[in-house]
């Protein structure tokens, strides 16, 4: 596999707000055309401003809809990001692994939601 | 054109104010080409970041063709409303904000995302604001931005979002408030997980834990959580209107549930933080960037 190349998430949107759902596709549709193309990317989020959940689950957490873990971690590395904008990334992807891997997720949650109000 | 008169009393950022609001929402349900004539005689204390709420009862009812037309405001009233620029679409002279205090009342299209960053950074970076910490405002400001990109994601409002606020330094105290005309928490709940809650416990579920009602490609199902720990730490205040639910974070953690008589046509996101907090705002410090995938 060839050398990584940078992605620069202020690069490919022109700014550093970082918040925008629609944003994170931009995003998305780059990392996921190199993870395709068998190419390694680091993903820098150098002078990103503000950041936002519902952006990295676009970005970042809809990947694990589409490759596996094991070509996400292989292929993917983060780079020149700060420690709470990481603390925020592991949990969307975190939660991201959830959202793809259990389907019966809300079915769980929804037995336990009307357990609950039929105690009251 | 035919005209009626409501009267709106105080207005506080609680349940009760919600449920005087929500009365009037009522009231002009059925009206159509009429001029209605909202007196605020009574109406001597309307805290600034409800006008969010009002704003989006009023632009829907002016959809079905209806005139609004405010009369007998209190001077201390109209002068807060006439700051903030609410006021200004109701036909009265914009006045100036002097100790920039106020985060003018806007409304939005669902895809104004940048422009909701803008109108942030805008009133954020202005002078008596950012009496805040670093960690402080980059957190606040992403929790707005939480609540902005959840209206957009879960309300299929078409008919906009509307966000207003004012900073109190006396009190240490920024209050700020989104609010929607989408279908709302309890009924997006029903349509997407087949899920049917009372209105107060399908604001709670959403509150909770990883539940989502995000459903296709992306993920979701953090936002309103991220914004409920910051708030939590930070000593300050949420409450979540939403069809006919009602739900309140309170300083300490706790939580009160209630119902209304009538909907709120939305949803409207209140926060209230302690600006003096000077904690720093670590999800966590342990996070490995190689191992994160």
């Amino acid at each position: 596999m060839s050398e990584p190349i940078t992605l620069q998430i202020t690069e490919i949107l022109g700014t550093g707000l970082c918040v925008a759902s629609e944003d994170g596709q931009k995003v998305y549709e780059q990392i996921a055309t190199a993870l395709r193309d068998g190419q390694k990317i680091r993903l820098s989020f150098l002078n990103v401003e503000s950041l936002t959940s519902a952006f990295l689950n676009a970005a970042v957490g809809q990947l694990y809809g589409q490759f596996s873990e094991e070509q996400i971690r292989q292929q993917l590395s983060v780079t020149q990001i700060e420690p709470d904008d990481l603390a925020l990334l592991k949990r969307v992807i975190d939660t991201a692994k959830l959202y793809f891997s259990d389907p019966d997720h809300f079915e769980v949650v929804k037995q336990e939601v009307l357990g609950s109000s039929d105690e009251e | 054109m035919p005209s009626k008169t409501f009267s709106l009393p105080k207005i506080g950022s609680n349940y009760q104010g919600f449920v005087n609001l929500i009365g009037l929402a009522e009231q002009f349900a059925e009206l159509s080409y009429t001029r209605l004539d909202i007196d605020m005689r009574s109406a001597t204390w309307f805290e600034a970041n409800m006008c969010a709420s009002l704003g989006a009862i009023l632009y829907k009812s002016s959809r079905n063709l209806n005139t609004i037309r405010f009369v007998n405001i209190p001077d201390r009233v109209g002068q807060i409303l006439a700051k903030n620029g609410f006021l200004s679409n109701y036909g009265f002279t914009r006045l100036r904000d002097t100790w920039s205090t106020t985060i003018q009342y806007t409304r939005f299209e669902q895809k104004d995302d940048r422009y909701f960053g803008s109108y942030i950074e805008r009133h954020f970076k202005s002078k008596a604001i950012p009496k805040m910490s670093d960690p402080l405002r980059k957190k606040f400001w992403e929790s707005i931005f939480e609540i902005f990109s959840n209206a957009v994601l879960h309300s299929e409002t078409k008919l906009g979002i509307f966000a207003c606020g004012q900073f109190f330094p006396r009190k240490n105290r920024l209050d700020f408030s989104i609010a929607d005309l989408g279908i709302g928490i309890q009924k997006n709940l029903l349509k997407k997980r087949g899920l049917h809650l009372p209105p107060d416990q399908a604001i709670n579920w959403a509150m909770e834990g990883r539940n989502t009602t995000k459903t296709g490609a992306i993920p979701g199902g953090l936002g309103l959580k991220l914004l409920r720990e910051f708030i939590r730490l930070n000593k300050g205040h949420i409450q979540i209107v939403s069809n006919q639910g009602y739900w309140e974070q309170m300083p300490d953690g706790t939580v009160v549930m209630k119902t209304f008589s009538f909907p709120f046509p939305g949803t409207v996101v209140n926060i209230e933080i302690n600006t003096a907090d000077t904690n720093a705002y670590r999800l966590s410090s342990e996070t490995d960037p190689e191992d994160i995938f």
